[in-house]
């Protein structure tokens, strides 16, 4: 066995060894609770270990091209035919096993580290898709939570609101407008919901799940920034453009003696997009 | 022969520029003008709001069907349209018109003066001219409410957003008392950020962030023209296919054959 061969060959197998080592050190990382950067760098050397030594081996192991095949295959020669049933009796083909055995270690080092991910699952979201921190009685705060006074929202006024004790919470969150009374024409059920033309609907897009932040208040629309749904603030939050299907869920809300604003309970519908058993 | 060749060369290239800008500050301020509103050499501010305002929103300030009413409009929200030059409009402008910022029409005075008579037409109500103290402002938490409040419109740097049939400007010209005009009164198509949404101090400090973001120091290295994510993106997937490509020559590299 020539020298630069053995050599390659060792290179190949030790960067096989390094994939190890390193998927070995992911499932270590990702075992004692991770850490996001480290685990990105492992899998970065695990995988460039790998990409190294088939590289590598391809080079400078593999017989070099081109290869030009004869016109007429001649078949090999009793004597030839003996010498290799010789040679494998003897064992001496199969010269590669360092590098299948290495490769078989890193190979199974990534295969258990992607097991460990299966720890993860769990446990069961329950109801969480469908409620919300909104309860009845609590009042409206902003996300350093302070609780919003009725008389400091003007008229067109935008106000990004959160259930009082969950200040920005993610499925809480919703926005407050004030339009002119006369303007809103609720649905049957929903006449209480809207004090003094201040009305309140989830943030969360039902489209993608984005921030319904942008209000155009001189058409009363509410923007979402992600994919352009609009949605008529004056009617139900209906969307009236983008692909959005379904209105923002509503938030019931009353004024209390103090002049605050307060839930009357949780939203009208589930919020954010649709999901699969959603009704 | 070649000298004079040069010479004439040099002449066409300093006249020509010379022509443009003598051409340019001759015309450019005459057709500015010829846009512009008439603006009444009285001082009488009545006689200013009938020559340029009561034509749409009428002698009363009750508005028309050209132009809403300024009734609870406030000091403020006057003080802004005019003191941007977003009103008055020039007299070629229709319903349809988008108002834009332009070099304003009045004085500071005048445009006071105008507010004030505004109030004293329409009755009181709406917004004060606001004060702004931006030296003791907080810059980082006038940074967070920009964040939250401002940038879904205004977009992440100031430089202002599309929106549905309607777009919102940069921020970069507005003055501090512009930018807590147009928070408290909400101009247009923005809404209005009542103290429940940012109290006085807050407020400050979104303007003091406003005016930072005019001049940022942008830590981070060459901001892309603060184009965003498109821009960064863009970079990485130049050097970083650039890079694969690199690759790509390495692994198709073979040992010469012996």
């Amino acid at each position: 066995m020539s020298t630069p061969e053995r050599r390659a060959e060792i290179a190949v197998g030790v960067s096989f060894l390094i994939t190890a080592a390193a998927a070995v050190g992911l499932t270590v990382v990702y075992w004692r609770g991770g850490q996001p950067q480290l685990e990105g760098i492992l899998l970065a050397v695990a995988f460039g270990g790998l990409a190294y030594g088939f590289v590598t081996w391809g080079q400078k192991l593999m017989p070099p091209g081109p290869v030009v095949e004869e016109r007429h295959i001649g078949p090999s020669s009793a004597a030839e035919v003996a010498e290799l049933d010789d040679d494998i009796d003897r064992g001496v083909v199969g010269r590669r096993t360092f590098i299948v055995r290495t490769l078989t270690i890193a190979g199974g080092a990534l295969g258990v580290a992607a097991l460990f991910p299966i720890r993860s699952l769990g446990p069961k979201p329950g109801n969480a898709l469908t409620t919300t921190p909104w309860r009845a009685g609590l009042r409206l705060v902003t996300d350093d939570g302070s609780p919003v006074l009725a008389a400091e929202v003007p008229l067109d006024g935008l106000v990004t609101v959160f259930p009082e004790g969950h200040p920005g919470s993610a499925d809480g969150q919703a926005v407050l407008v004030r339009v002119r009374p006369e303007q809103l024409h609720p649905v049957p059920g929903r006449e209480t919901w809207s004090p003094d033309g201040l009305i309140v609907y989830s943030k969360v897009c039902t489209h993608a799940g984005c921030p319904v932040g942008l209000y155009q208040s001189d058409n009363h629309t509410l923007l979402c920034p992600c994919h352009q749904s609009a949605f008529d603030v004056l009617d139900r939050a209906r969307p009236v453009f983008g692909p959005a299907a379904v209105a923002l869920p509503q938030l019931p809300i009353r004024l209390d003696g103090d002049g605050y604003l307060r839930a009357q309970g949780d939203f009208s519908d589930p919020v954010g997009p649709a999901f699969w058993s959603r009704k | 022969m070649r000298k004079s060749w040069t010479g004439r060369r040099w002449a066409a290239f300093t006249l020509g520029p010379a022509i443009v800008a003598v051409a340019g500050v001759w015309f450019v301020p005459v057709a500015g003008a010829s846009l512009a509103p008439q603006v009444t050499r009285s001082n009488d501010v009545a006689h200013r709001w009938l020559a340029d305002c009561a034509v749409c929103h009428g002698s009363d300030g009750r508005g028309s069907d050209r132009a809403p009413s300024l009734a609870g409009a406030g000091p403020a929200l006057v003080d802004y349209e005019l003191s941007t030059g977003r009103m008055p409009l020039p007299p070629t402008a229709s319903s349809t018109t988008k108002t834009r910022r332009h070099r304003p029409a009045y004085t500071p005075a005048q445009q006071r003066a105008l507010a004030a008579y505004v109030v004293g037409l329409t009755g009181a109500g709406g917004e004060a001219i606001p004060t702004v103290d931006v030296e003791q402002a907080d810059l980082a938490a006038g940074g967070e409410q920009f964040r939250l409040q401002c940038a879904a419109c205004h977009a992440w740097a100031g430089d202002g957003g599309a929106l549905l049939h309607r777009e919102a400007p940069d921020l970069h010209e507005a003055t501090p008392v512009q930018i807590a005009e147009a928070v408290r009164t909400g101009p247009g198509t923005m809404p209005a950020f009542g103290r429940a949404a940012l109290d006085d101090a807050q407020l400050n400090a979104v303007v003091a962030y406003v005016r930072y973001l005019d001049h940022p120091k942008d830590r981070g290295g060459q901001p892309l023209w603060h184009l965003g994510p498109m821009a960064e993106g863009a970079v990485a997937v130049i050097l970083g296919i650039g890079l694969l490509l690199l690759v790509t020559v390495w692994i198709g590299e073979r040992e010469p054959t012996p």
